[in-house]
């Protein structure tokens, strides 16, 4: 097996940080994995049927000079992370060869080495010797990371009482401060506030000029653009355009808008718990939507998005959200080809009374923006079950409370009623 | 194999900083802490104890320590084959997204786990003082066995630990061995006991056999232990560690992929 010289700094006049040389890894999808003696010796018995191949990465070919910031471009399963792990040394490659020369430090989850019953100061230590570094190196450092990640007060708390934002904080000053001749960074500059975003950002930057190789990937072209001076286009699995950042992201740009999407809605109905079509829903009910959608296998769900809204008959918003559709989506069996199923759900839909419009857009990806695919409608009454007394188009749980509250120390006294008027 | 070597030598902060993590972890949530280490054994002492002596009529002069002696190096076993056997996956959080000699894990169970099993012994010579078993020179030979030991545990992990990311009921499977090998292996009974032609054959297939019975040997009976006989454990225990290294660094690469 052909593999990587890695963190030999003894090589370190070479001017290369990092190369791939005709890199393909190739991912074997088994739809039954022999993950137990029982389904292995079924296996033995009666030959599975073929498992199913898949090439993350085809024949890749690149070079990174030392100290230069290169962006990877891609969408979602065009093998932008794999490329990430083979670079790290977390995944190995199936053919081709992997040089790299200098210490990497990989952000592609911040955090992810730490133990939540630890405290942050035993996690910072936990974290670094991961990397191969020394409790005196960490002592060296540990002020600097606590006081970058503003976490002096809480740094002897255990991090599973920590904010996802601490966790996080935390976990890009760790990586920032270790030193890194080669960082590869995976969407990880969304980090905190903006202001920790802008330190975060200028750290990098000073790592940088520090003569830092920086492998920055991200599927936000302009987050790439203001980093970067080369940047590498992933499209499945294959380099399909490397070469100075502005072009590139042109080229991915033009590329998303060019794509033809090839699919639609079928249908749109609202449902109710049991999944039986309705019209009608009772006021304060569950209300679930089932969409059916046409997908051919070909097409790529990685730039797709759906979008619900609901609308009141003046056409006033109520409530939108889009959501990514998942890299696939199961086939439904006895439908036409292609036919996909999906649902969502409005957890009791506080509305009084009247019709509401349910409408389901699917949207793609288009540079900056999103063109609208298809889009479909549907209406159901609402019946204003137990809303009595009331008026107006939201339900609402209310109460008077007549009387005022009891103080501390009539807390034992009997004699305190309430009375109380509620809806329900 | 020259270039690993240096690896983990480069990694060696990270073996101690898992081994305090483990014992921090372990010892974290109960009000009594680390004297479980030394209650537990106690514990499980008296319960045999009192099925032996009791019960069961056993004539073994001072039980207590002639069962202790040897059920603190089983337990060791047991802890670190049981926690060693999910050491890669319940670190795939760690292992699917940061690089690091993924071997140092089994390792550092087994180290752990040894931890543990030392600071129980001030227990073991408590109730030695207590039921007046004298202490021999040879007590300073204690070391070698445990060194034993550990390559012998570390062997056994370091091939169940991948081979359960292969197979998940490796775990399962190993439960129920664990309790076989323990009646296999003379914990709460003499070497003596068993059929003497079959003695010869104990010591052979089983190394924690052996390796019971020289404990044993020295602090329980005051004996002398025969240097040779450990040889031959020992000299297992390596090719064991050579065979399931390799075995190891063979699965190791696509345990990336299955985990």
């Amino acid at each position: 097996m052909n593999w990587h010289g890695h963190g030999d700094r003894s090589s370190r006049r070479s001017d290369i940080a990092i190369e791939f040389r005709n890199v393909s890894r190739r991912f074997t999808l088994r739809h039954e994995q022999r993950s137990s003696f029982q389904d292995w010796f079924i296996g033995l018995l009666r030959p599975r049927g073929k498992a199913e191949e898949f090439w993350a990465l085809r024949d890749i070919t690149f070079s990174v000079r030392r100290g230069e910031a290169i962006g990877i471009l891609g969408r979602n399963g065009a093998g932008k992370s794999t490329l990430l792990k083979l670079m790290t040394r977390v995944l190995e490659p199936t053919s081709g060869e992997i040089i790299t020369h200098g210490q990497i430090h990989a952000m592609l989850e911040l955090g992810a080495g730490f133990h939540p019953e630890l405290s942050g100061r035993d996690n910072v230590f936990l974290n670094g010797s991961l990397y191969g570094f020394s409790r005196k190196q960490m002592d060296e450092r540990f002020d600097e990371i606590v006081s970058f990640a503003e976490l002096e007060r809480f740094i002897n708390t255990p991090v599973k009482h920590f904010s996802s934002g601490m966790f996080m904080r935390l976990g890009f000053a760790i990586a920032v401060h270790m030193d890194p001749e080669i960082l590869v960074i995976d969407e990880v500059l969304a980090v905190g506030d903006s202001a920790f975003q802008r330190k975060g950002y200028e750290a990098l930057q000073r790592l940088k000029a520090g003569g830092a190789t920086i492998v920055f990937v991200s599927h936000n072209a302009e987050q790439v653009r203001s980093f970067c001076e080369r940047s590498v286009l992933l499209v499945n699995g294959k380099m399909l355009d490397i070469g100075p950042t502005d072009e590139v992201v042109d080229h991915y740009n033009r590329m998303l808008q060019e794509e033809v999407v090839d699919a639609s809605i079928l249908r749109v109905r609202a449902i109710d718990d049991t999944a039986t079509v309705i019209d009608r829903l009772e006021s304060g009910q569950d209300l679930g939507i089932e969409v059916l959608l046409r997908l051919p296998g070909e097409q790529h769900t990685s730039a797709l998005f759906i979008a619900l809204d609901l609308y009141d008959r003046q056409g006033l918003h109520l409530f939108g959200r889009t959501s990514e559709l998942p890299d696939s989506l199961p086939l439904i069996d006895g439908a036409g080809p292609d036919t996909r199923r999906i649902r969502a759900s409005l957890r009791g839909l506080p509305l009084a009374e009247g019709p509401v419009t349910i409408a389901v857009t699917l949207q793609r990806s288009a540079g900056l923006g999103v063109d609208t695919v298809d889009r479909q409608e549907t209406t159901i009454e609402i019946d204003p079950v137990g809303m009595a007394g009331s008026r107006g188009m939201l339900r609402l749980d209310n109460r008077w409370d007549w009387e005022a509250p009891p103080s501390l120390d009539d807390e034992s006294s009997p004699n305190i009623r309430l009375s109380r008027w509620t809806s329900r | 194999m020259a270039s690993q070597a240096i690896e983990a030598i480069r990694y060696r902060a990270l073996i101690r900083n898992l081994v305090t993590k483990d014992l921090k972890v372990r010892y974290k949530n109960s009000a009594l802490g680390f004297l479980w280490s030394l209650l537990n054994p106690l514990l499980m002492m008296v319960v045999f104890t009192f099925v032996f002596t009791q019960i069961l009529n056993q004539n073994i002069p001072k039980f207590p320590v002639f069962v202790l002696v040897a059920l603190l190096p089983w337990n060791w076993a047991a802890a670190s084959i049981t926690l060693g056997c999910s050491a890669l996956i319940d670190n795939r959080a760690l292992i699917t997204k940061v690089y690091f000699p993924r071997i140092l894990l089994p390792i550092s169970i087994v180290c752990s786990t040894m931890v543990n099993f030392i600071l129980s012994l001030p227990a073991l010579f408590l109730i030695m003082v207590v039921f007046h078993v004298g202490f021999t020179p040879w007590v300073l030979y204690i070391p070698v066995i445990v060194l034993v030991q550990a390559i012998f545990l570390t062997a056994l992990v370091m091939f169940l630990a991948p081979l359960n990311v292969y197979f998940r009921d490796t775990v399962v499977l190993v439960e129920v061995g664990l309790t076989a090998w323990f009646f296999m292996t003379p914990v709460f009974y003499p070497i003596e006991a068993v059929a003497p032609n079959l003695t010869a054959w104990m010591y052979r297939i089983n190394p924690m056999a052996a390796i019971v019975a020289e404990y044993r040997t020295i602090l329980y009976h005051g004996g002398v232990p025969d240097p040779l006989f450990m040889a031959r454990t020992g000299a297992t225990a390596v090719v064991m560690l050579v065979l399931s290294y390799f075995f190891f660094n063979r699965l190791n690469r696509n345990i990336g992929e299955q985990l």
